[in-house]
Parts: structure tokens; sequence; C-alpha cells
């Protein structure tokens, strides 16, 4: 018990960092994907044929392929095939190419979930929109956008909650975030070694930053629930 | 439906064409490349970055955040004999040629075991540091696995792509492999695995009183080996480290170093 109150603070502390480094991935990641989801989205939904098959291709090799393997992709394929080692060699190459690799695939699902949200209004409101001669720009953003927020509110909760936790998945490049901090420990670290409860108690770092999420994410979707 | 087969054709012949297009330039820029040396190029950028993990006594952080150890101390000590600053990079211990070849780091330097794996990918330094392979048990059942024939129905949890992991496969017994020596202890101590192989440096520091793992215990010795330090094929700083090496042992700061790490009689005579 004593070592365990010794042990303590070194270990929060340590936490601490990792996490900022998980929560900075993870504020990164949302401010870059939520907009190009939706440029994903529209690229999908062209009715010009090339393009819309060229962004389906794309989300096809996204969400088909493992994040792991993009994130192995994206940091060594510039220095190991090009022969230019785009990222340095410092902790921002490594976060840089977490943040870019994470955008990407996250903004995949997005767009997804944006489709989904636009394809689910009634097909009508846009004739009605038509007919009362508004431009499709007008439409879009006057009559389907705040309908199609409402729509994906739920599932894109969903994604958020788990980009939280998937962030853990940049440890493959060595990016330091908080799963790396805690199993730091077991190996040994600032003289601790052989402890495996910090890498347990993680769990507890995740748990309430989802909690937080969960309540705001369920507080807009009251808000927006006057839309029914 | 004929459309959309022609476009992912024409898809696949783009990508093949752009893979095509990106070996040449490969090709192209390596002429420049392999004119100036390793060496060069560290100098003219300034710092040798070293890849490392954090493994007491080799490398490891002081209270202030600074990286020392045996390891380190070295290392930014052949730094500054090239007249360069030194920079080190935690990485990932699976990806550490990926990291070497891909220009992220100039060398892996943190109790590297010179396995054929590593030698034939890399250009390794002379040895320099003995160490040795050993069996982790649960100390209670210590005396009934005494020696290695006794060990044959087992199943060790290795580090994989370690000196354990090979020196277990060699003598055909079963092996789990986990991604860190820290993961093949808790295996043990779980009970999911009956045994672990792992460096005796780290047994050293993490097995016993004081850890979450005082209920286990090393035994027996499989093998022994060597610590290399490992650069990029072809590289003249191998050259440059194996000089610096036998200096350093000449004036007795090799042995001197050991001696502050507690690692004193294990320095490989150069």
């Amino acid at each position: 018990m004593e070592l365990f109150q010794q042990q303590l603070p070194i270990v929060i502390h340590s936490l601490n960092i990792g996490f900022l480094q998980t929560l900075k991935l993870f504020f990164v990641t949302l401010i870059g994907a939520i907009p190009l989801g939706l440029v994903i989205a529209f690229g999908s939904m062209s009715r010009f044929k090339p393009l819309s098959a060229l962004s389906r291709t794309f989300v096809w090799i996204i969400r088909g392929t493992p994040l792991m393997i993009q994130l192995l992709i994206i940091y060594y394929f510039p220095g190991l095939v090009l022969n230019n080692n785009i990222w340095g060699s410092g902790e921002t190459g490594r976060f840089l190419a977490s943040a870019i690799s994470f955008i990407i695939n996250y903004a995949c699902y997005f767009s997804e979930i944006y489709r989904g949200g636009i394809q689910g209004v009634p097909n009508g409101q846009n004739e009605a929109g038509l007919v009362l001669g508004m431009t499709r720009r007008q439409i879009f953003f006057k009559v389907t956008l705040l309908q199609m927020i409402k729509r994906i509110v739920p599932p894109m909760s969903n994604e958020i909650i788990t980009l939280v936790k998937d962030t853990s998945l940049a440890r493959i490049i060595a990016l330091q975030e908080i799963i790396w901090a805690g199993q730091a420990f077991m190996k040994g670290s600032q003289g601790i070694s052989g402890a495996i409860w910090p890498l347990f108690f993680t769990a507890i770092y995740y748990l309430i930053c989802n909690g937080v999420l969960t309540v705001l994410l369920g507080r807009l979707e009251r808000r927006l629930d006057y839309f029914r | 439906m004929k459309k959309v087969t022609a476009l992912l054709l024409a898809l696949v012949m783009c990508l093949s064409l752009a893979s095509c297009g990106g070996s040449k330039s490969a090709d192209a820029q390596e002429a420049p490349a392999s004119a100036a040396t390793d060496l060069q190029n560290v100098q003219s950028k300034g710092t040798l970055v070293v890849g490392i993990t954090d493994f007491e006594p080799m490398d490891y952080k002081d209270e202030n955040g600074n990286w020392i150890g045996f390891d380190a101390d070295l290392a930014t000590a052949f730094a500054e004999s090239l007249g360069v600053s030194v920079e080190f990079a935690e990485i990932n211990w699976d990806n550490k040629i990926l990291e070497l070849d891909g220009g992220s780091i100039d060398c892996i330097w943190n109790g590297m075991t010179l396995t054929d794996e590593v030698t034939s990918a890399a250009s390794c330094s002379n040895p320099y540091m003995r160490n040795a392979q050993v069996v982790v048990l649960p100390a209670d059942k210590a005396e009934e696995y005494a020696d290695i024939e006794s060990m044959a129905d087992l199943t060790f949890a290795v580090e994989s792509g370690s000196a354990g992991e090979e020196a277990v496969s060699e003598l055909g017994y079963a092996t789990t492999p986990v991604t860190a020596q820290a993961d093949a202890l808790m295996e043990v101590a779980a009970g999911t695995s009956d045994a672990a192989v792992i460096d005796l440096l780290m047994a050293y520091a993490m097995v016993g009183e004081g850890t979450s793992y005082d209920n286990l215990t090393y035994t027996i010795t499989l093998n022994e080996e060597q610590y290399g330090v490992a650069f990029r094929k072809d590289s003249d700083l191998t050259a440059a480290l194996n000089d610096f090496f036998a200096a350093q042992y000449a004036d007795g700061s090799l042995d001197a170093l050991a001696e502050t790490y507690g690692l004193a009689g294990s320095v490989i005579p150069q």
C-alpha cells in the first residue's frame, strides 16, 4: 500500500501527459474529419459519375483496410519507398502522421453517415424546393442541412466515442498516448518497473472522457428534438 | 455494370502505373543519396537520432526527464565524438528496422541482441556487452522444473521477434508470441502461459520483490548472447562506432560506465 502511494503521483503525472496527447489527437481528428467527411459525401453523391466512382472507391479502400496498416503506411512509406522521410525524427512528425491517418479514416466513416442523413430527408422536400424556385444550394442549406444534422447525431456519437478509444492505435508508430504511458511502467520507467496496474488504470481516463462526451452529445440530441 | 468494370480496371491501371513511377523515382533518388555517406548526412544535419525504448539500465529517464543509462551515455559520447548532438527517439520495437530504413532514426541502440534477423537487415557494430536469456516461472513451480528437459510440456510467452523466441523455438517447445517482454511476464502472472523467456537484464529489474511480479522467479539460462548497435546497411557509421568502442575500451571508460549502471563484468573486450 505504501509502495502504491509512492507510485501513484508519478504514474498519474505520466498518464496525464499521455492523455493530453490522446485528447489532442482526438480533437484534431474531429476538426479535420467532420468537414472532410462532408466533402467526400458530396463526392460520393455527385451526379458526375467518375467523381462519385472515385470517392466511393476511396471510401471502400479506407474502410476496407485496418487503421493500423494505414498508420504504418502513412508514417513509413515516404521514407522506405520514396527515400524521402517527410516526417522528420521528432514527436511532431509522429503526431502529424497519426492525425492525418485518423482524419482520412474517420472522414470516410463520417461521409457515409452524412450520406445516409442527407438521403434520409424525403425527396418531396427537394421537389417542393425546386417548385418554389430555390436553387440546389439554397435547398441544401435552408432545408436539408438542419434535418440531416438531427438525423446524424446518434450515429455520429457512436463514432466519436469509438474515436476516443481508437486513438490508442497510434502507439504502433510510437505516438506516446495514454496506453503507451501506462505500458511503460510494466517494463520499467521512472524507477517503477514491473507494475501492471497503471495500464488498467488508463481505462478510468477513457471512461470519464466518454462519460462527459455521452452527456454532451445527449444534450445536443435533445436540443435538436423540436425538428420532429 | 460494364462501365463500372471498365472504371475499376482503369483505376487498377492508374495505381500500377503510379507504383511503377514511384519505384523509378526512388531509384533515381538513390544515386545522389549514396554519394553522401551516412556519416556525412548525420554531420550535415547536426544530430544523431538514436532509436530507443524505455529499458533500464540501458536507456531510461532520470527525474528531470533526461535520457540516461549505459547505452544513452555511450550514444551521447559517440555523437560528441562525431561533432553532432544526440537526439533520442522512443520507437515501437517491432518496427525498429522500418524506422531505421525509413530514416526517422539513424541507429538502434538499446541493448539490442545481435540475432540473425537484425544482422541480415542492418549493418551492426561489434558486440559490446554480454547478456543471457532466462526462464521466468511462478516461484512455487521453480523446483518442479529445474532443468530445460522438464519444461518440454510448458507453453512459453516470448516477445515476438526476440532472441528469447528464437531460443525456445530451437528447442521445439510451444511459444506464445506477445508484443513486449513485459507482456510475456503478465502472461505468466495471469497464468495464461506457463513460463516466459526474457533478457537477464530485464529479469533483474522486473521480477522479484518490489515489483508486481514478486511471486515469479527466474531460473535457468537458455543461451548467452551479445548486444550490438544497428545502422542502415552499408553505413560508414558502423566502422566509426567500432573505432569509438575500441578507444573507449582501451582507456577504461567502457568498464567505468558499466560499473556506474551495475553492469560490471558484462563488457566485451574490444
